[in-house]
């Protein structure tokens, strides 16, 4: 769990991965996953964030998900501050499966 | 091509159980991730930046029509109906669910394929030429070699922990097409001034963060002592690899702190130290195995050429064609590199045409390659306007092997959790500028590579022209080497300067394929053209 410690500056958001189907997820102000990171808690409240740190850890043991880190968050624009996390929030830029019906896909 | 006996069959089936009960109890809690990790890489299961990503093996790169359908009816029944040709000959998979691979691994056991190995600081899947059993020049098939080898290091005790991964690859031409030199062991089939068939060792090459070529650890090495010496070398980098910096701890990092000298000194001391024969392949068993890549039942045909009015057909035959060791058959490549799409990647409709192809055209026979393209090694020239027509209506019939839109390209920020910026888009974008086939005919051959980080997975080391992608405050830059060369002649290229946007870059390499039109000449190559002036005038066309 060394990656889950809080160790950011302003705002936070939780995010990892879903155990069985490995897909992002990021942690909402009811204290579940969502897929959608505009439904991510956003914070500076260091008693939110350490609520935020014990929920990671406890959904972690429960193996619900995997991987769970927190990210730094734009002021001004809500979105994660580095370059590799807004990847993550918007999925790749290219994707083959664009080319392939949707019918046909079982993602 | 090698068929499982029972063992093989056992193993494999073994250990898509084993997989299975281990998702279980990861999925029970009975595994905690710390524990489960280690065991989900060695079947070749990562956690990428978006999803899991599943790494099938496919042993040096052959395929029969019914894996390749196994492989398409994978696609669309686990994943988002397409897959992604590596540069080491494999398969991925980019959005598998942890709780469906036991069931895809245990599809790909029942047509004798696996994803072990693919992963973990072990024997990696040995790669080798696409075109083994097909071109002219061969010494002999490197299969058989490669299978030896494969059954040699599949589960080796010994071999399981290494210090870091181990990328073993084999060629049986002068022609380099799997980058020997630049794996951690690469072999050359030879033969000796006697004539008798043996092994040119190659030692410590390797890419990445610190790009090395291979030296040679033994220039010839008698057929019966393969195993026996690699065993010996593999003791000595278990042993004093290093395991307390994974950046320091490839083979090609001992070799170089070692010396050559001392470290071929410390492998042959272990090497006297062996009962050769205890490890040693008798020769029955290597004519056992040797048989399982007997050439298909190829007709007696006459040598012959098609002439064509058909310009496209012409150039497609010009570029993706290759000469054939039988009279009257041919070496197709089908190129995976159209403008708009992403290197390497095929769908699974693509993958069921491909297959068809085979199966009708190439005696079931299909390869992929390091250069993140696919191979019919074995079709009748009367048949190659067929073939093509087939390919072109699959959106598969780019004429553009081995031009400047033939990029390697790795997955980068698009799929990567390791990648610093995208690569697949700068692929796009360079393929796209030089759309115009006719130009890249003009061109000629041209080698660019593009990774999306310092692992260089995209080999951008080696690329005539290098690309490689870089981030810093948010923002993607992309330096670029010059004069890197992948063939037998491998050389790693040289760093021009400070990096560029993807739009400057786009219009850096226009300007210094212009140059190289404008200097070059008689037949010289770009490569050879950069040997000849030297990098300096590429760089001030590239600055300018």
């Amino acid at each position: 769990m060394s990656t889950l410690k809080h160790k950011g500056k302003g705002p936070q958001a939780l995010t990892a991965n879903t155990l069985r189907d490995g897909l992002n997820v990021w942690l909402t102000p009811e204290f579940e996953w969502s897929m959608n990171y505009a439904e991510a808690l956003i914070t500076e409240d260091t008693a939110l964030i350490d609520k935020m740190n014990t929920c990671g850890e406890r959904d972690e043991v429960n193996n619900l998900v995997v991987g769970v880190y927190f990210i730094d968050v734009e002021p001004d624009t809500g979105l994660p501050a580095r370059y590799r996390e807004k990847f993550r929030v918007k999925g790749p830029t290219y994707d083959t499966a664009t080319l392939v019906p949707l019918e046909i896909q079982k993602v | 091509m090698y068929r499982y006996d029972e063992f093989d069959a056992e193993m494999v089936s073994s250990r898509v159980d084993q997989f299975r009960s281990q998702v279980n109890r990861r999925l029970s809690g009975e595994l905690t991730e710390a524990e489960f990790r280690p065991l989900r890489l060695m079947n070749g299961l990562y956690l990428q930046l978006h999803a899991y990503m599943l790494r099938v093996a496919v042993p040096y790169g052959t395929l029969n029509s019914t894996q390749m359908r196994k492989l398409a009816d994978l696609a669309d029944k686990y994943d988002k109906g397409y897959g992604h040709i590596t540069t080491r000959q494999n398969v991925q998979f980019n959005w598998p669910q942890l709780t469906d691979v036991p069931d895809m691994l245990e599809e790909l056991a029942s047509v004798e394929m696996h994803a072990i190995q693919t992963s973990g600081n072990c024997i990696r899947n040995v790669t080798s030429d696409p075109y083994a059993g097909a071109i002219a020049d061969e010494i002999e098939d490197p299969r058989p070699t490669c299978e030896i080898l494969r059954q040699w290091s599949t589960l080796h005790p010994e071999f399981t922990f290494l210090p870091r991964k181990f990328k073993i690859a084999v060629i049986a031409t002068e022609k380099d097409r799997a980058l020997v030199r630049a794996h951690d062991i690469g072999i050359e089939i030879i033969k000796n001034a006697e004539g008798e068939t043996g092994y040119r060792i190659i030692v410590g090459g390797g890419l990445g963060r610190t790009p090395i070529i291979g030296q040679v650890l033994r220039e010839f090495l008698p057929r019966i002592e393969l195993l026996p010496y690699l065993e010996a070398t593999l003791r000595v980098y278990n042993r004093y690899g290093r395991r307390d910096n994974k950046y320091k701890a490839r083979i090609k990092i001992l070799v170089q702190e070692t010396g050559i000298e001392t470290f071929r000194e410390q492998v042959e001391a272990e090497y006297s130290e062996l009962v050769p024969l205890d490890i040693a392949v008798s020769p029955e068993e290597v004519s056992r195995i040797t048989d399982y890549f007997a050439p298909p039942a190829f007709k007696k045909l006459e040598a012959c050429e098609i002439k064509t009015k058909d310009s496209a057909l012409a150039r497609w035959m010009k570029h993706n064609v290759l000469p054939h060791k039988v009279d009257g058959y041919a070496i197709v490549n089908i190129s995976l590199k159209p403008i708009e799409r992403a290197p390497g990647d095929v769908t699974s409709e693509q993958m069921r045409v491909v297959a068809d192809l085979a199966e009708k055209y190439s005696f079931s026979e299909l390869r992929t390659t390091h250069q993140q393209n696919l191979v019919l090694p074995h079709v009748e020239i009367s048949e190659l306007e067929n073939v093509y027509k087939a390919l072109q209506a699959a959106k598969m019939g780019d004429a553009n092997i081995g031009l400047i839109s033939d990029i390697i390209c790795c997955p980068g920020m698009d799929f990567c959790a390791l990648a610093t910026a995208r690569s697949i888009p700068v692929s796009q974008a360079i393929a796209e500028r030089f759309q115009d086939l006719e130009h890249q005919s003009v061109i000629g051959d041209m080698q660019i590579k593009i990774s999306g980080c310092i692992n260089a997975c995209g080999h951008h080391h080696v690329g005539h022209i290098g690309i490689l992608g870089l981030e810093k405050a948010g923002v993607e830059f992309y330096q670029v080497k010059i004069g890197g060369d992948p063939s037998e002649n491998t050389a790693l290229g040289q760093v021009t300067g400070p990096g560029f946007s993807q739009e400057e870059l786009i219009d850096g390499i226009e300007r210094m394929v212009d140059h190289y039109i404008e200097i070059r000449e008689a037949k010289e190559r770009f490569i050879d053209t950069v040997r000849r002036v030297g990098v300096e005038p590429f760089k001030e066309v590239l600055y300018v």
